[in-house]
């Protein structure tokens, strides 16, 4: 597989420990997987399907169709900006701009010290404060530009990783 | 297909002609039997019924459902007593010519899909064609064949738009054997490959290939040979020799049996 990824597997085997060694298994041990390592690694994703016994691209499929589960690292901290249609009216744009500037990451993108990860979402459905910013679990509403800086920092995370 | 057989015998109806069919059957199998023709793109008879295509759609009707109509997918409608069907009625048409037509925005240049979309009178999308062309039509074919001989090298990744068919990572699919079962049966040749006399290629893994020992054509892989010779329970050897001489020896042994050759021994290897 890709030579440059080397990565310890012990929490991945605990994961496993806890199901059946069944293909009915496999999107919940990738689940706790990704919550165990923050990123599906390859490895782990090899290790999966030989434990579970289902082909590896099988488990690549499951692993990219879903939303939820990430191929790449992601950031500790993962920051989600609505692009709905409220939102991109009341200004999602400026909003994604000034955060990916701060960041100086791309959109989808996390900065090389896996503190943040900047995403963008359709709808959140809560297009009456849009336009919406989301730091974890945290909902900003009526989110401006010039305070995207104070919603990282109410992260916990280091918000001038640039 | 494991289905037939297993229902009750019925009668439906199938643009105005009687079918007689048994009861679980799928409305596809049932309409070819009787000579009528379903378009298809990702139906195969030996493989699960996938309703990936929609191109399959027809409508559907009972007595006293006011010729009230609802449009199925014929390659995964299970058949039952006095059903009517109309696979071309002028709403199954329209509903055929609109898949096309986005068929052909996505795959502008096949020439499978410009023919099927001629046949229906779209000459030219009127979406916006894909801007980076494909012939992959999606249909899933080759990674059902894949799953269906015990292999599972390829499988499709992402979703929405990005969605292909591709091994794991897009490296060279590790458990591959090289059978070439997804490039044949693809129906628009999109999955590419070479093979010569001496090695083959697909997926970017390479293939050493094994001679029939008797007239020497090179027509399985090692890994193909293996691979059978673990699910059959059949020596790697047996695989070696070719389908031709296969057949050859074995009409020879039946000559024997039957006293027309006098008995010999077997070929020496």
């Amino acid at each position: 597989m890709s030579a440059s990824c080397s990565v310890d597997l012990t929490p991945a085997e605990k994961v496993l420990e806890r199901y059946p060694a069944e293909e009915a298994s496999l999107i919940q041990v990738l689940q706790d997987v990704h919550r165990a390592y923050n990123y599906l690694p390859c490895e782990v994703l090899v290790r999966v399907a030989e434990t579970l016994h289902v082909p590896l691209a099988k488990v690549f499929s499951v692993g990219t169709f879903y939303k939820a589960f990430s191929l790449t690292p992601q950031g500790r901290t993962i920051v989600k900006v609505c692009t709905g249609t409220a939102c991109h009216i009341r200004g999602a744009v400026q909003l994604l701009d000034e955060l990916c500037r701060q960041l100086n990451v791309e959109p989808g993108g996390t900065t090389p010290d896996l503190g943040f990860t900047v995403k963008t979402v359709n709808c959140v459905g809560a297009c009456a404060m849009a336009p919406v910013l989301i730091v974890d679990e945290t909902y900003y509403g009526n989110a401006a530009a010039a305070k995207v800086g104070k919603y990282l920092k109410g992260s916990g995370g280091k918000a001038d990783a640039n | 297909m494991s289905i037939e057989n297993s229902g009750k015998p019925v009668t439906l109806t199938i643009d105005g002609k009687p079918v007689q069919a048994h009861s679980g059957e799928f409305l596809l199998a049932v309409a070819q039997r009787a000579g009528i023709t379903i378009p298809t793109l990702c139906h195969h008879p030996a493989l699960e019924p996938y309703g990936g295509c929609r191109l399959c759609v027809v409508d559907v009707t009972e007595e006293g459902w006011d010729g009230w109509c609802k449009m199925v997918i014929a390659c995964q409608f299970p058949v039952k007593e006095g059903i009517i069907a109309f696979t071309a009625s002028e709403r199954v048409i329209e509903t055929r010519r609109v898949v096309l037509d986005l068929l052909l925005a996505r795959c502008p240049d096949t020439p499978l899909i410009q023919r099927l979309a001629r046949e229906y009178g779209i000459e030219k999308t009127s979406y916006v064609p894909n801007p980076n062309p494909t012939d992959c039509i999606l249909c899933a074919l080759c990674t059902r064949v894949c799953d269906h001989i015990g292999v599972s090298a390829i499988a499709t990744v992402n979703r929405g738009i990005g969605r292909e068919v591709a091994p794991p990572y897009h490296q060279p699919p590790p458990d591959c054997i090289g059978c070439l079962a997804c490039a044949e049966i693809c129906p628009t040749d999109y999955i590419p490959y070479t093979t010569s006399s001496t090695s083959r290629t697909i997926w970017g893994k390479s293939f050493e290939m094994l001679r029939c020992p008797t007239c020497g054509r090179a027509h399985i892989t090692v890994e193909q040979a293996r691979h059978f010779a673990g699910h059959g329970g059949v020596s790697e050897d047996y695989f070696t020799t070719c389908d031709a001489c296969k057949r050859k020896q074995m009409a020879g042994t039946f000559q024997r049996l039957q006293g027309v050759l006098p008995a010999a021994a077997p070929p020496a290897r």
